[in-house]
């Protein structure tokens, strides 16, 4: 049953002298509690597809439903976590996650929400540091606010813009590694849609890959199901055969994207080939 | 370490020297009627000295009438922000009331206090409100720009923050749009407070209310050179410390 809904978007941001023609024809279903990835290079237009699928941003055709229901503005049952964290700087952690959840939940009386706040950071590993502001924070923390943020609402749908791209290599394992829980322990499943330019990243959290073509027309490749079981820990993928397999599948995509710029033939059950070397972990 | 020292103390101290040393030599040679620094201090140390004595309405001490003057310069300061602070962030987020309303305060924004003191008067027929009116007017405008610039220069991603966590206007405006404001509506402050004391001076000699700028125009009347420089002196160094204040609340909320 799918829950997300995207239908031929199109999406061309014009100013007065120039136009760029940055989505086409972009299709995609995501079923409900699926953690699905759009892969892809920087500059290819997925922050816009993930706006447009939130709602944020409007696209010039085509039409989002999230639940069977048309998305026009930001969908109300969703969170979001952007590359750049978007924590206002004037509050602190707590502040910053509380003024989520009083939105969020504006029933609740203040016990209640400060002690949902309190809960998601202690969730994140940010119970000692929740009085601090973000500028008092390293980035990985900050990035942890953002996320609890997120989660406090107790969202259907959670849109990842990048959520780890910012941070150095083993910031974003041990992350990836928390949200990866957080997604495990969520009372209902939670809905999510990734975007990142990271193939490990998305092999560790992700039901579904979609890797994501090269703009201007940006449009989406065929799905590679990632059918991994869980929990999955970014060491054990390193060995695994079948996550080697995938990788190397995504890449195939992505660089034949990189060199004509059209979609190739799906090759995603073809053997990994066994001189391909991966790329240094560090890279992350 | 000590050489800087020096150097920030003595060299302002020479500047206001040379000032002192150009006044002294003007006096000696080319104005005879311009009374020397030191028979300044001789002629004004009785308002110096006692600065809060009340000797008659005309006599009063320099402390005193700059008292009055704060004041007035505090009610119209008061006035002026408090009109100008929701306009500023009603023009800073309304595209079309900027449109609407940039050209109106462009025009009006260079209008000097001389001019909208008989304006205050015809309208409000009393010297105190048309004062204060002077005021508030002449000194909104930094305020109501510097707001305006302040809201427009808001990041993006904090836009995204209020429509992501569907935050109430009520909501928007204090969570993210003034704070995020503060600091531009906050040197706004201090531009629109450094006006509203140099307004002071004209609304008070036009109107003749008691205060320092009142004060220097009855001496200016009564041939009392001497206190004309005191009041200004005194203008000068109210004006300075009113700056100082204003810039330290500034600088902590921009390092806040």
């Amino acid at each position: 049953m799918s829950f997300i809904e995207l239908r031929n978007i199109r999406k061309i941001y014009r100013t007065p002298k120039t136009e760029r023609h940055v989505l086409e024809g972009v299709n995609l279903t995501v079923d409900e509690g699926e953690f699905v990835s759009i892969v892809g290079y920087t500059g290819s237009g997925k922050t816009t597809l993930l706006g447009i699928a939130s709602g944020l941003i409007p696209p010039n055709a085509g039409r989002i439903t999230i639940g069977g229901r048309t998305v026009e503005g930001f969908y109300p049952e969703a969170g979001i976590v952007f590359q750049n964290y978007s924590l206002l700087p004037w509050f602190s952690a707590l502040e910053n996650v509380c003024l989520a959840v009083g939105a969020a939940f504006p029933g609740w009386p203040a016990t209640r929400r400060l002690r949902q706040a309190t809960r998601y950071l202690e969730m994140v590993n940010l119970g000692n540091a929740m009085h601090k502001r973000p500028s008092q924070l390293s980035g990985g923390m900050r990035q942890r606010v953002a996320i609890a943020r997120a989660f406090a609402v107790e969202p259907r749908v959670l849109f990842l813009d990048e959520p780890f791209g910012a941070l150095d290599a083993l910031t974003r394992v041990n992350l990836q590694q928390e949200l990866h829980q957080l997604c495990l322990q969520a009372e209902r499943p939670v809905t999510v849609f990734m975007i990142t330019n990271n193939v490990d990243e998305a092999i560790l959290l992700s039901d579904r890959i979609v890797p994501m073509t090269r703009g201007p027309r940006a449009t989406l490749g065929p799905g590679i199901p990632v059918p991994l079981p869980r929990p999955r820990t970014a060491s054990l993928l390193l060995h695994d055969e079948r996550a080697v397999r995938i990788h190397s599948s995504v890449v195939r995509l992505l660089t034949g994207f990189a060199h004509d710029g059209n979609l190739p033939v799906h090759h995603a059950s073809s053997p990994a080939r066994a001189s391909r070397t991966r790329p240094a972990e560090a890279e992350a | 370490m000590k050489t800087h020292k020096l150097t920030r103390f003595l060299l302002p101290c020479g500047g206001l020297l040379l000032i002192g040393l150009l006044w002294w030599a003007a006096s000696a040679t080319v104005s005879k009627e311009l009374p020397s620094p030191w028979k300044t201090w001789e002629d004004s140390k009785v308002y110096v000295l006692r600065p809060f004595e009340k000797r008659g309405e005309t006599d009063q001490g320099i402390g005193l009438l700059a008292y009055y003057s704060l004041v007035r310069v505090a009610k119209g300061f008061l006035l002026g922000i408090a009109l100008a602070t929701p306009l500023g962030l009603l023009i800073g987020i309304s595209n079309p009331f900027y449109r609407m309303l940039d050209p109106a305060i462009q025009i009006l924004r260079p209008i000097s206090p001389l001019a909208w003191l008989p304006l205050g008067l015809i309208l409000f027929r009393h010297s105190e409100p048309a004062a204060l009116f002077t005021i508030a007017i002449c000194s909104m405008w930094p305020t109501v720009l510097n707001t305006m610039a302040g809201v427009r220069s808001i990041p993006h991603d904090y836009w995204n923050v209020a429509k992501v966590l569907r935050l109430s206007p009520v909501q928007t405006l204090t969570k993210v749009l003034i704070p995020a404001a503060l600091p531009n509506i906050f040197t706004g402050y201090r531009l629109s407070l450094g006006i509203a004391w140099l307004v002071i001076v004209a609304s008070e000699m036009l109107t003749g209310t008691a205060g320092i700028g009142g004060f220097l125009w009855q001496e200016y009347n009564s041939l009392v050179y001497a206190h004309i420089l005191l009041c200004m002196l005194t203008i000068g160094i109210v004006g300075f410390a009113l700056d100082r204040l204003m810039g330290a609340v500034e600088a902590r909320l921009r390092s806040a």
